[in-house]
């Protein structure tokens, strides 16, 4: 827990029990590749891992990141905001103790291995992940009629070939780029001939939200709007989307061209804009100070917040609700905001597993595979396990997993009880915070205006169906709040 | 005819992303696909697809006896995951 803020710029050095504040001020201002490279020189130690704020989080950018490894971001949230208002540049870390002992390191093993196979027979996590990397998705979601386009004005992109996975493997890729000891491997490694360096990404959200959301078809420029992202510390999602928001305005007349003045006009489409638009963003200067702060407080400063495609101020993802039901409702209800990876309903919507759901279906069976979802994953969150494991993996998996580690004798309803505590837990931290059931919402855009073409034209968001039927299956009251019998069955009652 | 999408390692095992099909049927598509690119192609089939028509899954239609008519598109991807 880093507590209040230092006097001037600093970082600290952890190296075993040794803690260390130590000045920052020579990489103040810096990028964040040479922040690492700075820092990492300066302990010495080549193994040190380093987690680090660039010019976004120090100027207290509300859509900054924590970047981790160069091109590995905790993106969302704008926590890179919080290590800048603490004046904190980097953490840096050396361990020097072993992992933790399993309960019974033989049994353990054996169960690592089996679910490490598991995931490498399988066709996603095995097959397509790797060979192709996370935007193999752009061609399918495109395909079924849900790939926002142009601020979610439409969801269906017409060049969105050109920046598939598919394409960028043919046109860009030079290598994969597991994360540690990961049996699947999706990341990319991508080079532009005129670096010098190869440049890792970008994923599936980013090559959207950099292209398709601006009207952007060219994979060039959404990889070095990726770049300048973990350069600058943005998440890549709230950045591209805040830059479609203000392409809106614009198109609409609410940004006027005067006001850009010799600023590149925000048209969709226009290349130029994230390229010169996120080094402005981060740095607060020009046009780029308006924009700093994300989508929802652009558009309310120009009166049109409904402009905003985002869920608790939180910048939406790459899927439109509008044609993923249970998509829409956890949108809505995700305790962090607009965000797709707390409860992937994608997966049974669109790709089939671990069941398979009509994306238009809005029944309560729905509903409870959003709740399943969202109580799964709050579980292989705190385990500290990637939730791509989920293309493979489900609860019974991770059960075996916690049982070997640990020596428990956990049943798959105890599993999805962990889930539920954590997710209530974080609900009731929201609500002492001030959130209500009106924000469990969505833009009104998603609500009543119907996706004007594709396979789901004529469909809307049906969250006013969706949303008292999830409260009762969670057994909340009416108004979104938690009964207090609730809490105390899942042994929360102290949190008050 | 039914325009026919393939996609990620389909299209690789086809050297196609696009083709024309006359047939009446998801599974009679699928059948003429797999005489035309060959063994590889139907073993990458049953390893899991997804089979679109007009954009909707089969799976919510009437599965491989969905009917195809003169001007549908169909986009046929293998199993595939991201986010």
């Amino acid at each position: 827990m880093v507590e209040g803020k230092a006097e001037k710029p600093v970082y600290i050095y952890i190296n075993g029990d040794n803690v260390e504040i130590r000045d920052a001020s020579h990489v103040w201002g810096k990028l964040v590749s040479e922040t690492e490279d700075t820092l990492r020189k300066e302990v010495g130690v080549d193994r040190a891992r380093i987690a680090c704020i660039g010019p976004a989080g120090e100027n207290l950018s509300l859509i900054a990141a924590v970047m981790n490894d160069k091109a590995r971001a905790a993106g969302r949230c704008g926590v890179g905001a919080v290590m800048g208002s603490k004046n904190l540049k980097a953490v840096v870390v050396v361990g020097s103790k072993g992992a933790p002992t399993p309960a019974d390191r033989e049994k353990f093993m054996q169960v690592v291995r089996e679910k490490v196979n598991k995931l490498r027979n399988d066709p996603v996590a095995g097959g397509g992940a790797p060979k192709y990397g996370t935007a193999v998705l752009v061609n399918i979601i495109n395909e079924n009629g849900l790939y926002p386009h142009r601020n979610f004005q439409t969801s269906v992109f017409a060049h969105a070939y050109d920046q598939s996975g598919e394409a960028m493997a043919a046109k860009y890729l030079v290598r994969n780029k597991p994360c540690f000891a990961c049996p699947i491997g999706c990341a990319r490694v991508n080079k532009l001939f005129y670096l010098k360096e190869e440049v890792e990404g970008p994923e599936y959200e980013t090559v959207w939200a950099f292209g398709s959301d601006l009207g952007i078809n060219d994979l060039h420029t959404i990889i070095l709007a990726n770049h300048l992202c973990n350069e600058l510390g943005f998440d890549t999602i709230s950045a591209g989307t805040t830059l479609a928001c203000a392409m809106e305005l614009f198109e609409k007349g609410y940004i006027k061209p005067e006001e850009l003045g010799d600023e590149p006009p925000l048209r969709f489409g226009n290349t130029e804009v994230p390229i010169y638009y996120l080094p402005k963003m981060a740095f607060r200067q020009g046009f780029g100070a308006k924009m700093a702060d994300g989508s929802y407080r652009l558009a309310e400063s120009y009166g049109h917040p409904e402009l905003s495609m985002s869920a608790k101020k939180l910048e939406l993802p790459a899927y439109d609700p509008r044609v993923a039901q249970g998509l829409g409702l956890q949108y809505a209800t995700c305790n962090r905001g607009g965000d797709h990876i707390k409860g992937y309903m994608i997966s049974p919507e669109i790709l089939g597993y671990p069941r398979k759901f009509d994306p238009q279906d809005d029944s309560e069976g729905k509903i409870e595979m959003v709740k399943e979802f969202q109580e799964t994953t709050a579980l292989v969150d705190a385990m500290g396990l990637c939730i791509f494991t989920m293309f493979g993996l489900w609860i019974e998996d991770y059960k075996d997993l916690l049982n070997a580690f640990f020596g428990w004798d956990l049943s798959v309803e105890d599993c999805l009880r962990i889930g539920e505590r954590i997710w209530n837990l974080e609900r009731a931290f929201n609500i002492k915070a001030g959130l209500t059931k009106a924000d469990d919402t969505l833009p009104k855009r998603l609500l009543e205006e119907a996706v004007p073409e594709g396979p789901h034209k004529g469909s809307v968001c049906r969250l006013e169906k969706t949303l008292p039927v999830y409260y009762k299956l969670r057994g909340w009251n009416e108004d979104g709040t938690i009964p207090e019998s609730k809490l105390s069955e899942l042994g929360l009652e102290w949190y008050k | 005819m039914v325009k026919v999408k393939l996609f990620a390692t389909l299209a690789q095992i086809a050297r196609k992303r696009m083709v024309e099909v006359e047939a009446t049927t998801a599974s009679e598509l699928l059948e003429k696909l797999s005489q035309i690119y060959g063994e590889e192609f139907r073993k990458e089939l049953e390893g899991g697809m997804i089979f679109l028509v007009n954009g909707i899954n089969i799976e919510h239609l009437d599965g491989l006896n969905t009917p195809l008519k003169d001007g549908d598109t169909v986009s046929i991807f293998p199993p595939i995951g991201g986010g």
